[in-house]
């Protein structure tokens, strides 16, 4: 997409005017810090398109009510911070399962529970790739700047419907919460951009949502248009019903997974900055990699050759990527506000452990002093 | 321009976040680039919070001010003086208000400490205790010379309801006369 559209505004209000732009119609959610200005905003813009934005009694039903929205055939997104993920885990297994398309905002404040809530951190990596109990593939997209703010929601609706699944888009509470200007694309770039849902269009009959390929999503008819399945969070059969039956059992998670890896390369979504001639690689994401950034930068004036990789879609990670990177370079410094959650997934897509990596959990941002001064211990 | 750095602190509920969002603001739309965090508490009210404003012709990464690297700081609240007073580099100005923070002789010392009622001037001579935002604008600007004077206030009153622009606008004449005054 362009950039060409400047809108001074926050990371929370740019996720909430992309949904709006990328054709989102419901919103159902609760408010949680940081999150809640993506609430505040879409409830604004939403009644103003004749759509509808519901503050439910909690994070639960928040989600719940989405999956009704998605079964319904309508975009639709929910937000919250953390404890509202925990919260929300279950139906998101559910949306899993049934593969209803759906929208999560996940700004990220520090925990385990209620943690600190007004404070950053990037402690939900591993909860994304993962938020309920069972098997199958995530795919979570990261911010790093204000305008991946609004281009990657966007993103992650067209992924949600494509892939016919739960999108998590993270952000943390210093993208949320930050105030500057975004170079955005056009209304109309974003809008032709829209590649709806996959429809079956033959005879109800012969309608079987979940009978496709052993790589492909399901084909969800919106409710209520004279296309019938049942919708169920155990194991089922073309037609959606529940089974255990062994080699259907089988196949569905499968499939599940098969659905995301086999297309991959459309997922995948990565920033290299000043990598090519570089001697010590800087791996991060989220708002650390502005900090990143700015550390290169100065590091590289003082005649020290680092660059950052930083992914943009962490689930699925790029682990060739990755793996390529590894070889290339003998010293690797993982960069997050975690105790490493990122780290274990570039030593394994590396193939090595003797990654470095420099951590904070005290909800403070990294400065790019902070990262200078390890760089410098390397 | 060189880069620019401000730091406003307060506790919750003041409104010293509204002034980072007009620099910022301002700034980009007189060319350049401009960016806001605020830190606050979980504390609903009284808080400390801060304001970090950076304003810059070149593409700033790193939103937060850098210790040591604040040329202008302004602090309505004693408790988010102290915590972040240091980030203010060696020589700058922190204008205070004297009712509520109380500096050390070491403070007035190491940085150039002006006394400015803030609040008390929002609230008895402007006549609306909110207006406090707006006369800190107004001083930072005054002191900083960080941005065309006309294209702040014409921003600030775009983030204002119009029927309290007269007031926002004397909020303004006030904030630099008094700076001016303590320039003195």
């Amino acid at each position: 997409m362009s950039a060409t559209r400047e809108i001074i505004s926050s990371g929370n209000e740019l996720a909430a005017i992309a949904a709006v732009d990328a054709g989102c119609m419901f919103f159902a959610g609760y408010p949680l810090t940081p999150s809640s200005e993506v609430m505040h905003v879409i409830s604004d813009l939403l009644p103003k398109k004749g759509g509808a934005a519901i503050q439910m009694e909690d994070e639960i039903a928040g989600v719940a009510a989405a999956i009704g929205a998605g079964m319904a055939g309508i975009r639709t997104l929910t937000a919250t911070s953390g404890p509202g993920m925990s919260l929300k885990a279950e139906n998101l297994g559910l949306a899993q399962m049934a593969e209803v398309p759906l929208v999560c905002v996940n700004v990220m404040r520090g925990g385990p529970s209620t943690g600190l809530p007004t404070r950053v951190a990037q402690g939900d990596i591993a909860q994304a790739k993962n938020p309920s109990h069972g098997d199958y593939k995530s795919i979570t997209v990261c911010a790093g700047n204000l305008a991946e703010c609004y281009t990657e929601t966007v993103r992650a609706f067209n992924l949600a419907d494509r892939f016919m699944q739960p999108v998590f888009v993270l952000l943390d509470e210093t993208l949320g919460h930050m105030h500057a200007k975004a170079m955005l694309p056009t209304v109309e770039e974003v809008q032709a951009g829209i590649v709806p849902r996959k429809t079956f269009d033959g005879p109800a009959e012969e309608y079987q949502p979940y009978g496709v390929a052993q790589d492909e999503p399901a084909v969800l008819n919106p409710m209520f248009t004279g296309y019938r399945y049942h919708f169920t969070g155990l194991h089922h059969d073309a037609m959606g019903f529940p089974t255990e039956e062994i080699e259907t059992c089988r196949k569905l998670i499968d499939r599940l997974f098969r659905k995301v890896e086999a297309y991959q390369d459309e997922i995948e979504s990565n920033e290299e900055y000043m990598i090519e001639d570089a001697d010590i690689l800087l791996v991060g994401y989220g708002s650390a990699s502005l900090a990143i950034k700015e550390a290169v930068d100065v590091l590289r004036a003082e005649g020290v050759k680092v660059g950052m990789f930083r992914p943009i879609t962490i689930w699925p990670s790029p682990e060739t990527r990755m793996h390529e990177l590894g070889e290339k370079f003998d010293k690797v410094l993982v960069v997050e506000l975690n105790q490493g959650q990122y780290l274990e997934e570039v030593q394994r897509s590396m193939g090595r452990l003797d990654i470095n990596k420099l951590t904070k959990t005290n909800g403070r941002p990294f400065s790019p002093s902070d990262i200078i001064e390890k760089v410098k211990e390397l | 321009m060189s880069r620019v750095v401000m730091r406003f602190t307060g506790v919750g509920g003041q409104g010293v976040l509204l002034a980072g969002e007009i620099f910022a603001a301002a700034k980009i739309k007189a060319g350049g680039y401009g960016v806001k965090t605020a830190t606050y508490t979980s504390q609903v009210r009284g808080g400390p919070t801060v304001v970090d404003i950076q304003l810059d012709d070149k593409e700033i990464f790193y939103p937060y001010a850098t210790d040591g690297h604040v040329d202008f700081m302004l602090s309505v609240a004693e408790a988010s003086y102290k915590l972040f007073k240091n980030g203010v580099k060696e020589g700058g100005t922190i204008v205070i208000e004297p009712n509520l923070v109380h500096p050390t002789e070491e403070d007035r010392k190491k940085w150039n400490i002006v006394e400015i009622p803030i609040i008390t001037i929002a609230k008895e001579e402007v006549g609306n205790v909110i207006t406090q935002s707006v006369v800190a604008l107004a001083i930072a600007n005054t002191y900083t010379q960080a941005l065309d004077e006309q294209v702040l206030i014409d921003t600030m009153l775009s983030k204002v309801p119009a029927k309290v622009h007269e007031v926002n606008k004397k909020a303004y004449e006030l904030g630099k006369k008094y700076a001016l005054e303590s320039m003195k």
